[in-house]
């Protein structure tokens, strides 16, 4: 269960991040916009990181056939969807990673003082759940801000990714639990809600303007 | 609160008031488009040379003086920058 699971969370994490990487991609040589640029670095890593671990299940199924997939494919995988969870928080303007009041500061670094003595594929979850959730709350308040509808699913999506992110790497302290495979499931429907927007945009009128600087 | 504008939205303003608020049918003057896109001479001037030559906005001499509208490339750019705004938006971002 929990093997197919992983199989399509990783497809749907590397179609999802592929169609968004290319749509602002596209947006990027149209416009030249630097917060473009960053989107497509950002959910090309992400998809890029969902196919190593896609790929890894693919090569141990029909391949290896050890029964389990290498430990550091799954950690690579991971740790290259955290650069791309970072630019999206980037993007958000990542000063407020690191607020001036002592008290938060400590907050802020708290989940790594957690899991500094573990893998690092504890560590690149913890990243990831930090960098989501700041994701998260940062489109919801430009919702508040904007009323644009599209920002509602983004902010669900990076919420419910941040969910997955934290059951998945809380886990590891129950691993015979259905945590894992809830996580799973979590981090599916995020990858779903983060695409609904993306899929509303009018592709036929999009047109390369490559003479523009 | 002042906003600041970024390059690319003041060419998105320049581009819709040549688009949707033309003074008459041969295009709107430096003048007008200053005082809708809110911008120094000096840097509208720059701004328009850049359009004009990338084939957004089409120069139309009146009367001795010069006059702008949107080409159908302009139209296009615009209809783009209209669509990829609102995909920066849909993140919580701005292009």
């Amino acid at each position: 269960m929990e093997f197919l699971l992983e199989n399509i969370l990783n497809l749907i994490g590397f179609l999802v991040g592929l169609a968004i990487g290319i749509m602002a991609l596209i947006g990027f040589r149209n416009t030249g916009s630097p917060t473009l640029f960053r989107l497509t670095i950002a959910f090309f890593s992400i998809s890029l990181g969902f196919f190593v671990i896609w790929m890894g299940y693919m090569v141990e199924d029909f391949v290896m056939k050890s029964g389990s997939i290498e430990r550091w494919i799954q950690t690579l995988g991971i740790a290259i969807q955290t650069v791309g969870y970072f630019f999206i928080a980037f993007s958000h303007s990542i000063k407020s990673f690191f607020p001036k009041s002592r008290y938060f500061r400590s907050i802020g670094i708290f989940p790594l003082f957690l899991v500094s003595d573990v893998q690092l594929e504890h560590i690149f979850r913890s990243v990831s759940f930090i960098l989501l959730a700041y994701g998260a709350i940062e489109t919801m308040l430009s919702y508040v801000e904007n009323k644009n509808k599209g920002a509602i699913s983004v902010a669900v999506g990076l919420a419910l990714l941040a969910l997955g992110e934290f059951l998945g790497w809380y886990s590891f302290v129950f691993p015979e639990s259905i945590l894992y495979s809830a996580s799973m499931i979590i981090k599916i429907g995020g990858l779903i809600a983060l695409f609904i927007p993306v899929s509303k945009v009018p592709l036929t009128k999009i047109k390369f303007d490559e003479g523009l600087e | 609160m002042a906003e600041y504008r970024i390059h690319m939205k003041i060419i998105g303003d320049i581009l819709a008031t040549t688009r949707d608020d033309l003074q008459d049918e041969n295009g709107a003057s430096v003048t007008y488009l200053i005082r809708k896109a809110n911008i120094s001479h000096s840097r509208i001037s720059r701004i328009l040379k850049t359009l004009v030559s990338q084939g957004l906005l089409e120069q139309v001499d009146t009367k001795g003086s010069n006059k702008y509208r949107i080409s159908q490339s302009g139209r296009e750019f615009l209809q783009a920058y209209y669509t990829f705004t609102n995909f920066a938006d849909d993140f919580g971002l701005s292009i």
